[in-house]
């Protein structure tokens, strides 16, 4: 019961929260220089031809006026035409294929830093200081300290050479997605293990960790059972966010493995002055935080029995 | 105080000799009052020590004490004397950067000084010794509800089906005191207080049926209306369970309410040890003096505290002689020249002093811990 309320009171706020961050948005678009929405040809056309393209946007109505119509437009899912990256496409169109190329590639690549990262955390908290605690650091300094460019380039030379592993993506063939996805997840798996490593010790000298070994738990089932969730917590806030985060793709990753997803698009709009391309995929990014974040506070609570919204009973922790 | 002096720097007393402060009258070792009761525990010559930052400190210097089955044993001490790393040992509790130097702990009849494997700990843990920790706010986890933390010790340790281990928890929580078992069961931590909360913990502690209990000052995180009650509701279980308890506290009104005997530890070490009568109407050792000078009942409303003047002694020093020479007005030389033995006062009653020596000069307790003695109506009050 508390819960549902709890989801509810927090997607209420979301969704308020979204419309005042969309329309923030939309209204600083409108202090781009309009330069943006006359395309490739603009010192071709005179200040009549100009104004009319203007006009034919809606761009010279008064700002409130242009408001109601953004949103008007955006209920029936229309974000309007790419001006210059694909002149006259809906861009919904435009980011639709490549956001599922690059979640795609992103999901992957997130399962295994989970999958891999967590346990090694708990490992290496398990054995602190010891081998697999050493080797793990080495591993995570080694990632962080090492430019990210070296070990993808390095992979894609080794998958190729030794396995002969195709080193372009080629849609269709789950094999090509291998290398990419490997490249992606080695940083997270690093930065999941560092995490989920320091959670764990900071449960590790919990009072309540004390007791249950005083009950007469061993070390391990004290760390499974006890240590565990309340060291993924902090993690769950962030992982719906990062999840969705994936949708903007990896520049670097892309372009070496020529996969066609969004790595990039966005300075690409930027550079090239598509202001509607540029504006929707700033509202794109803003929903996505906004989204990931209620599904984080959502899977807290999922996770956490003290998160209540706005309820003060809960105090003493 | 010369005279005594050159005595003490030839050769100490044999323990054996156990002299009574009045001289003379020795006693045999196992005299009437503790022939018939059984040893659960004993402890003999313990030195526990911690590594930190790279030196060496002795936490527990050479403690031997023994636990009677059935009896409550409060050690006092102020912060820092070692008493809760004294006793976390017999639970092989110790943090990872200490260690058991020399000495053992004969828990009925195993010397828990030589386990060395987590799985035996794991049969003593829970199962024969168990803990009640100081604060209960963070003693629990709390992501799990109340029920499934008490059925987890069940579990541990008997041989219970999961739904017969939830019938057991309920009577647990019922043995505890906390009304409607079958409500709380399903509720988490934070729905609790703190005095709730403390029975909860005291009834994970009994939920794997040991025999010893050791209580890590048990209500020092609570309010004074509540801590009589978790006292009480110590004494009750104790009888019920048929339990050992050891109580560990710097709370001298706690000892008087629940102890038997009391043992008073100062910089890791038992300097005096007594029933509760004893401790407190005919203390010998001049820290136990000062400590008992220092509870506020004893003085009038206005009056300034008694405090004890100085530090305790730097544990990472070899201590020589008496600890507590150095903040004892009335020290002797020898005090500062040699460690004193137990001397034995009754056949219960022990202090670690050269006053006891028959050759030591007569120094008298405070007035006020003199008349504590003589009255002994402050304890009602």
């Amino acid at each position: 019961m508390g819960m549902l309320k709890y989801s509810i009171g927090r997607l209420l706020r979301a969704l308020v929260t979204m419309a005042a961050v969309l329309s923030a948005v939309f209204l600083l678009m409108r202090l781009l220089p309009v330069e943006g929405y006359f395309g490739d040809r603009s010192d071709a056309m005179n200040e009549k031809v100009k104004e009319q393209v203007l006009k034919s946007l809606g761009l010279l109505d008064p700002w409130y006026k242009q408001l109601g119509n953004f949103w008007k437009d955006l209920l029936h899912g229309d974000m309007g035409k790419s001006i210059v990256y694909r002149k006259g496409v809906s861009v919904v169109k435009i980011i639709v294929p490549k956001a599922k190329v690059s979640l795609k590639f992103g999901f992957a690549a997130i399962m295994i830093e989970k999958l891999a990262g967590i346990p090694m955390g708990v490992l290496m908290a398990r054995y602190k200081g010891k081998f697999f605690d050493r080797f793990g650091n080495l591993y995570i300094l080694l990632i962080n300290a090492l430019p990210a460019a070296v070990y993808y380039l390095l992979i894609q030379l080794g998958g190729f050479g030794l396995f002969g592993v195709s080193m372009l993506y080629r849609p269709g063939q789950i094999g090509t997605m291998i290398l990419p996805v490997i490249s992606l997840s080695l940083g997270g798996i690093a930065s999941t293990a560092m995490w989920m490593r320091r959670y764990m010790v900071d449960q590790m000298n919990m009072d309540y960790i004390r007791l249950a070994r005083a009950k007469g738990m061993t070390g391990s089932q004290v760390a499974f059972r006890h240590m565990l969730r309340n060291a993924f917590i902090p993690m769950a806030q962030s992982l719906p966010a990062s999840i969705l985060f994936t949708i903007s793709g990896s520049l670097y990753i892309e372009s070496l493995y020529s996969i066609p997803g969004m790595g990039g698009l966005l300075v690409t709009a930027i550079k090239r002055q598509d202001n509607t391309l540029v504006q929707a995929l700033v509202l794109l990014f803003s929903v996505l935080s906004i989204v990931g974040m209620l599904l984080g506070d959502i899977l807290m609570m999922l996770l956490d029995p003290r998160i209540t919204l706005g309820d003060r009973k809960g105090e003493g922790r | 105080m010369a005279e005594l002096e050159k005595v003490c720097t030839k050769s100490f007393l044999p323990e054996e000799r156990r002299i009574s402060a009045q001289g003379g009258k020795v006693f045999a070792k196992n005299t009437e009052s503790s022939a018939g009761r059984e040893k659960i525990l004993s402890v003999q010559d313990l030195v526990i020590k911690f590594k930190l930052r790279g030196q060496v400190l002795t936490a527990v210097r050479g403690v031997s004490i023994d636990v009677y089955r059935g009896e409550s044993l409060a050690i006092v001490g102020e912060s820092g004397s070692g008493k809760s790393v004294f006793a976390k040992s017999f639970m092989g509790l110790l943090d990872n950067n200490g260690w058991v130097d020399s000495g053992s702990i004969l828990f009925d009849g195993c010397d828990l000084t030589k386990i060395s494997r987590e799985k035996e700990w794991t049969q003593i843990r829970g199962k024969r010794i168990a803990m009640v920790f100081q604060d209960p706010m963070t003693s629990l986890n709390p992501l799990r509800t109340i029920g499934g933390q008490i059925r987890e010790a069940l579990l541990l340790h008997g041989s219970l089906s999961r739904a017969e281990a939830k019938e057991q928890t309920y009577r647990i929580l019922a043995d505890v005191g906390i009304d409607d078992p079958k409500r709380r069961y399903r509720q988490y931590p934070h729905e609790f207080s703190g005095g709730m909360r403390q029975r909860v913990v005291i009834a994970i502690a009994i939920a794997g049926r040991p025999e010893f209990l050791i209580c890590d000052e048990p209500t020092t995180a609570l309010d004074v209306t509540i801590q009589a009650q978790i006292l009480q509701l110590l004494k009750g279980l104790q009888k019920k369970y048929r339990l050992t308890v050891i109580y560990i506290t710097h709370d001298l009104g706690v000892v008087a309410k629940v102890a038997d005997r009391v043992a008073v530890m100062y910089a890791g070490d038992i300097v005096e040890v007594g029933s509760c009568e004893e401790i407190f109407f005919d203390p010998r050792h001049p820290y136990t003096w000062a400590l008992l000078s220092s509870m506020p009942q004893l003085r009038a409303k206005g009056e300034e505290l008694c405090t004890i003047k100085g530090t305790p002694p730097n544990l990472y020093q070899t201590i020589r002689g008496d600890a507590f020479a150095p903040r004892n007005p009335q020290a002797l030389v020898a005090d500062f020249k040699a460690r004193p033995p137990y001397f034995y006062v009754t056949p219960t009653h022990a202090a670690r002093t050269w006053l006891l020596d028959p050759r030591a000069p007569k120094v008298e307790p405070p007035g006020h811990i003199k008349r504590l003695g003589e009255e002994g109506g402050w304890r009602n009050g």
